[in-house]
């Protein structure tokens, strides 16, 4: 079972603070969609308006061509997952599964068979007779999305599922959705903060900030074309780096911007933007280190993080612009290293005043 | 602790210790000898009043009680209003907390202050007219006359509005997608997550119909319909004259037995309830 | 349910407002204002009446209040109500602190004392009363007895004017002492006890963790056990009609018994109402600081 989303127009206000305007939004069936954003983006307020469990204040909602806003959270096909997870704690796991099908008077063997089923493969059937107080975090995780499988639902709403599992249950949970999804193949959207579980589990991320879509498409798309600053800043591990642009004018390659006096970047980006050109962005695998005097510009490691496999130079600028670089995880340079940086200009992004991107031709996915 | 009574050595914890002998002494004493009196025969008594520290003790007095006594009356009728009392006042403060807590309709948050200002309400402001209220109902010496009164209270519905309130709401919405009307998350979710207040509410809402003296004494005025508080109260106007010291005590200890094996039960629920109560 | 549309009017989720959710507090509220609402109402009309059990007589304006103040043994009866308060609410509050900090430990013998100092609280004041009747009662009485033994002769609590509310208050403490001790306690058991670990590593006395952190840190308890218990002991009746009947000479005769007495044994309810809305309005006084002071509870 699989469900088309279609999200039109809709806005959402608590009280007289507004924390949706206007938003739209289709999710194809079969799809792992993400929302993606920074806490008080309305990610999950929107994800509560698909549930029913928020009002929608103006717009509509329709599953599978039928508008669906109107009616009480029961009726509307999903199921979901929440942070807290929310189960019941007086009834069993197993109650904790029939419970909504009871409601709906769905026959005693279809139940049983259900309940086994989603157990089998989520590895729970120990677990049947045992209250939520009795669980461990990983497996009240599986039992409460074990209460969403059997209900056979159009679509799968999960509200940041994993924040409350430590580091390595979490990655482990992460893969185990992604089977999931393989398995059932139904719509779902999972609501995080956390850009790695948005890269790896979603077909397609929508990034939201401050009550609208600044983004919506594939991982990678995010990754390599970020449509706004705001994108680019927010997906990605370190952060990408931003510089003034001070001027910028046509070059080899495309646009050739200043950052500051001493510094300039050769872009890929088409040069008819040039007036509109505020700053720049470039993210640490796309600057590497030299020996000094054999980079755009020289400057001094002040901090280094070494993450085993590569290392992180935090490098200070003569001209006191930070920036933060690639490095081997076998480097021999330290903090107060003299070092100089080669910016790989290709991969660079330029943005306007309001934030717009700009991307040069090859950096195309 | 600061100043528990475990590592005691020093000067200021044995007179600690010792003041909290002498309040144990003087909490214990009285009860004690009451219970004492009460197995004492009345004419040894008035013969020598330090016969109670000797033999012979005897159970007459509690025989006489069961023999003669209009006490299992009382017993009877005081079990009756407590547990309609308690009955009438878990189901209401459950549906109303459930509904301040969980359900919006107009006028909620204005209705929920003035129910708290009921809390302020003394019975004796409203004394008089409930009682002239139930005067012309016909409700004096009647068991709902003695009941209804204490479901005006506003106490319940604000512990239950609290513990409501302090159940996740996720739980309510989980329950609404499984497609539970808003009865069904009430009362197949909710209500039973709040038996720890369920409890609380009961045993304090029972000890004080128990207990209670004012409102009985006014409005049950037939003998037959004495609670016994009211009824063990009416036989001690003839204090140590026509049935005798000892018999008077009999019943004390057997009127207070009942309440106070309850309390060596529930006593954590007790102590809870009350200290909650006071604190609102 | 929600699914019922006004038309063209935005979706109803959940949590919108819906008149029928108020059909879950209607029961109660229906007792609510019969019970505690309309007799509020037509008690403070009735002060204005002349009134008896079944009808009230002609409207007397402020006439009751006149004869109520008027009135020696109303008076009398007020000045009785605070000189009790004034015995019995710092004695309860003192003794339930010093108890509290005696027993506020995790042994088995401080639990059974703390049972042992409660279990008072659970009896009914007709028990209570009959308990100390007969330690006061001359020749039998506990209080008797224990003078004897010294040769002396106990002084006639009860009969004496001078002694008699004392009496009534010593009671009265001996019920009553449970509940400003467990409060305490509970207040006593909310202080982290990391601060009592830092107090260590500071070198503070028992003394000195005492006054300066034990205490401060129930301040505001102990303002709210004075409160609590101003309000339980302004509404003395049981123990005052049961030991004593108010006298002698209505030396303990409280305002509530006035109330009894104007209102149930002379049947002059307008008399009895206008009694029982001053006793409301110096209730309301003591409630009121209560809420203040459960409000301020940052600044404490």
């Amino acid at each position: 079972m699989s469900a088309e989303i279609e999200i039109r127009n809709v806005s959402k206000s608590f009280g007289s603070a507004k924390v949706l305007e206007n938003l739209s939004l289709s999710i194809p069936g079969h799809e792992f969609v993400v929302f993606l954003g920074p806490s008080g983006c309305g990610k999950s307020t929107l994800l509560r308006m698909i549930a029913g469990l928020e009002s929608v204040e103006d717009g509509e909602i329709l599953i599978n061509g039928e508008r669906i806003d109107h009616l009480p959270p029961g009726q509307r096909g999903v199921a979901m997952v929440f942070q807290s997870y929310a189960l019941y704690p007086h009834m069993t796991v197993r109650q904790n599964m029939t419970f909504g099908l009871e409601n709906i008077n769905v026959a005693k063997d279809v139940i049983d068979a259900r309940v086994a089923d989603a157990a089998r493969m989520l590895e729970i059937g120990h677990l049947l007779d045992r209250k939520p107080g009795q669980l461990s975090g990983g497996q009240r995780q599986r039992v409460a999305i074990g209460r969403a499988v059997v209900k056979e639902p159009n679509a799968f709403l999960f509200d940041e599922p994993l924040s409350n599992l430590d580091a390595a249950l979490r990655t482990r949970t992460r893969i185990e959705l992604a089977q999931l999804h393989q398995r059932l193949r139904s719509t779902m959207i999972f609501v995080t903060h956390d850009q790695i579980e948005a890269m790896t589990l979603a077909d397609r991320i929508v990034v939201m900030n401050n009550k609208k879509i600044e983004q919506i498409g594939a991982p990678m798309e995010i990754y390599d074309r970020p449509a706004t600053r705001f994108v680019a800043g927010f997906v990605g591990t370190p952060q990408m780096n931003f510089l003034d642009v001070t001027a910028a004018r046509p070059g080899a390659l495309g646009l050739s911007v200043a950052c500051g006096p001493k510094l300039s970047i050769d872009t890929a980006v088409a040069p008819d933007v040039a007036g509109e050109v505020a700053s720049l962005g470039i993210r640490a695998e796309a600057v590497s280190l030299a020996a000094p005097g054999e980079g755009q510009a020289d400057g001094v490691i002040d901090v280094l993080e070494r993450l085993g496999d590569r290392s992180l130079a935090h490098v200070r600028l003569d001209d006191g612009q930070m920036v933060v670089a690639n490095e081997s995880g076998q480097t021999r340079l330290g903090v107060g290293a003299r070092v100089a940086l080669r910016f790989d200009g290709t991969k660079a992004h330029l943005f306007d005043g309001a934030g717009k991107a700009y991307h040069g031709r090859e950096a195309a996915p | 602790m600061s100043s528990g009574l475990s590592n005691s050595r020093s000067f200021g914890d044995r007179v600690i210790l010792a003041l909290v002998i002498a309040l144990s002494i003087v909490m214990l004493a009285p009860a004690l000898w009451v219970i004492a009196l009460s197995f004492k025969d009345n004419a040894e008594l008035m013969a020598n009043p330090n016969s109670v520290f000797h033999p012979p003790y005897i159970i007459q007095n509690y025989i006489n009680i069961v023999g003669t006594s209009a006490v299992f009356r009382w017993i009877l009728n005081s079990l009756i209003v407590s547990i309609g009392l308690t009955v009438g006042t878990l189901v209401l403060s459950s549906l109303a907390g459930y509904g301040f807590a969980r359900l919006n309709f107009p006028g909620r948050d204005i209705l929920f202050v003035v129910v708290l200002f009921g809390l302020a309400v003394p019975e004796q402001a409203v004394l008089v007219a409930r009682h002239q209220i139930f005067s012309i109902l016909k409700f004096h010496n009647t068991y709902q006359g003695i009941i209804l009164p204490g479901l005006s209270s506003a106490f319940g519905v604000f512990l239950m509005t609290q513990y409501f309130r302090a159940i996740p709401k996720e739980l309510d919405e989980a329950a609404m997608l499984d497609n539970a009307s808003r009865f069904r998350v009430f009362w197949k979710v909710l209500l039973p997550l709040t038996l720890p207040a369920q409890a609380t509410l009961g045993i304090f809402t029972f000890l004080g119909a128990w207990n209670d003296y004012f409102w009985p004494l006014i409005s049950a005025t037939k003998k037959e319909m004495f609670t016994l508080t009211v009824g063990m109260a009416s036989t001690q106007t003839n204090f140590a004259q026509s049935e005798g010291i000892g018999y008077l005590m009999a019943q004390a200890v057997f009127a207070g037995a009942p309440i106070f094996i309850v309390y060596l039960f529930f006593q954590k629920y007790i102590v809870t309830a009350v200290s909650g109560a006071a604190v609102r | 349910m929600t699914a019922v549309q006004a038309p063209r009017k935005p979706s109803h989720g959940p949590h919108s407002p819906d008149w029928k959710n108020a059909l879950f507090v209607a029961p109660y509220l229906f007792f609510f204002v019969t019970l505690l609402v309309f007799p509020l109402f037509w008690g403070i009309w009735l002060s204005f009446h002349k009134a008896d059990t079944f009808s009230s007589g002609p409207f007397v304006g402020f006439g009751n209040y006149v004869r109520l103040f008027n009135d020696k043994v109303f008076l009398q009866s007020v000045g009785n109500t605070f000189y009790f308060v004034l015995l019995t609410v710092p004695t309860l509050a003192l003794i339930g602190l010093f108890l509290a900090l005696a027993l506020n430990a995790r042994t088995r013998t401080a639990t059974v004392l703390r049972s042992l100092f409660f279990f008072s609280s659970v009896l009914s004041v007709t028990i209570v009363t009959l308990i100390w009747r007969i330690v006061f009662i001359p020749q039998f009485g506990l209080l008797a007895t224990v003078y004897g033994w010294f040769g002396a002769t106990a002084p006639a609590f009860v009969s004496d004017p001078n002694l008699a509310m004392i009496a009534v208050a010593m009671a009265t403490i001996w019920w009553c002492l449970g509940l400003p001790m467990m409060l305490f306690l509970s207040a006593l058991q909310q202080i982290p006890g990391d601060i009592y670990e830092a107090a260590a590593l500071d070198n503070a006395s028992r003394w000195r963790t005492l006054t300066a952190i034990t205490l401060p840190s129930i301040k505001r308890t102990f303002a709210l056990v004075i409160i609590i218990q101003i309000v339980l002991q302004f509404q003395l009746f049981g123990q005052a009609w049961l030991m004593t009947r108010g006298g002698p000479n209505n030396v303990t005769k409280p305002i509530v018994l006035y109330i009894y007495d104007t209102a149930f044994r002379r049947w002059d309810l307008g008399l009895g109402a206008a009694a029982s809305e001053v006793l409301f309005v110096l209730i309301l006084l003591a409630a009121m600081a209560q809420y203040l002071i459960s409000r301020r509870k940052e600044d404490l």
